[in-house]
């Protein structure tokens, strides 16, 4: 057994298998945007780290092999990405402006809170992240000098939040309208927000898309800079 | 394949381009705008591209995994500050998710 644990292939093997459990159970349960297969993959994988007492450095041997592939699919996001701008050229100067200031508004609160309530420097850098696509998320947090490990945990609770929290919110303002609560959900709770847009219709969901791709692409421009 | 080859170039080109000019953003963003605009020059998304696209896009969250896991060695952390950052967390969604769909609306309005 120890020394099945100790390959890296097994361990690659097994967040294959771990992912694959959580996709079948969020189709189970009908695409509920609350349970992610990432979650539940995460989940998986580390309760078999708990129960086999593997370190996670060894867990990475294997884990770097799918690891490895951030880079290109970071890459990737410019088809979607050319894809928006053709779509949504007329409306471009107000998506601008609800994509820099809205999410500029969340980030702000989440450091200055951290900052008061926590005051640890490397929590404060990492929560810089918190509002961009997870693959982003970490090529930044890298960069500005936060916890790769934990900028992962802040973005997915954070899409989960944002999923939970963000349609009841703006439907009791009365301020939710397709586009509207779309691109909300996308600024706010970018890959997770936008699987929840994707169950709430097609407009929704391309707003939401957007929105988070504009989102990782302005804060992983400027992040590096100010943080 | 050809797809996955083009995104490793741009990356690649994007790695040199960032250690060239000693610039701070990662180089898998620098990879991406540079493919961006190879899209732009060209005014359409090549075959092999929408290809890859479609076939590595639901696999995100799978190449997510093995980093997201290393939170296991952040526990200590997570008990001493964990109710907080949750709170932190959800607390700065509201202004953020306020002032995002009120700029959408007014835009719309005023015809932005």
């Amino acid at each position: 057994m120890t020394q099945l644990f100790s390959l890296p292939l097994f361990w690659a093997a097994l967040t294959i298998a771990a992912f694959l459990a959580g996709q079948q159970l969020y189709r189970r349960l009908g695409n509920n945007a609350f349970i992610p297969p990432i979650l539940t993959g995460v989940a998986l994988v580390v309760s078999c780290l708990e129960l086999s007492g593997v370190s996670y450095q060894t867990y990475m041997l294997g884990g770097d092999y799918l690891n490895q592939m951030l880079g290109p699919v970071v890459v990737m996001l410019a088809v979607p990405l050319y894809q928006f701008i053709h779509t949504m050229r007329k409306q471009w100067l107000r998506i601008a402006l609800a994509v820099t200031i809205g999410s500029g508004t969340t980030i702000a609160c989440a450091v200055l809170l951290a900052h008061v309530w926590i005051g640890d420097d490397a929590i404060t850098r990492t929560i810089y992240t918190k509002s961009i696509t997870t693959p982003v998320a970490l090529a930044i947090s890298d960069q500005v000098g936060g916890i790769s490990a934990l900028a992962s945990a802040f973005v997915i609770i954070t899409g989960i939040l944002g999923a939970l929290m963000i349609p009841p919110l703006l439907k009791l303002l009365r301020m939710d309208e397709p586009q509207t609560l779309g691109l909300t959900l996308g600024i706010c709770a970018h890959a997770i927000g936008t699987s929840r847009a994707l169950e709430l219709g097609p407009q929704q969901s391309a707003y939401a898309a957007m929105a988070m791709t504009l989102t990782a692409t302005l804060h992983a421009l400027v992040l590096p800079w100010i943080v | 394949m050809s797809g996955l080859l083009t995104l490793l170039i741009f990356l690649l080109l994007g790695s040199l381009l960032q250690t060239l000019l000693h610039l701070p953003v990662p180089a898998s963003i620098v990879g991406m705008l540079l493919l961006l605009l190879a899209l732009i020059l060209r005014g359409k998304t090549p075959d092999n591209l929408q290809r890859i696209t479609q076939t590595l896009s639901p696999l995100l969250p799978l190449f997510l995994i093995p980093v997201s896991v290393g939170i296991i060695t952040q526990k200590p952390l997570l008990a001493e500050h964990g109710t907080l950052l949750l709170l932190i967390l959800a607390i700065s969604l509201i202004p953020g998710a306020l002032v995002s769909a009120l700029i959408m609306r007014k835009g719309g309005k005023s015809g932005l």
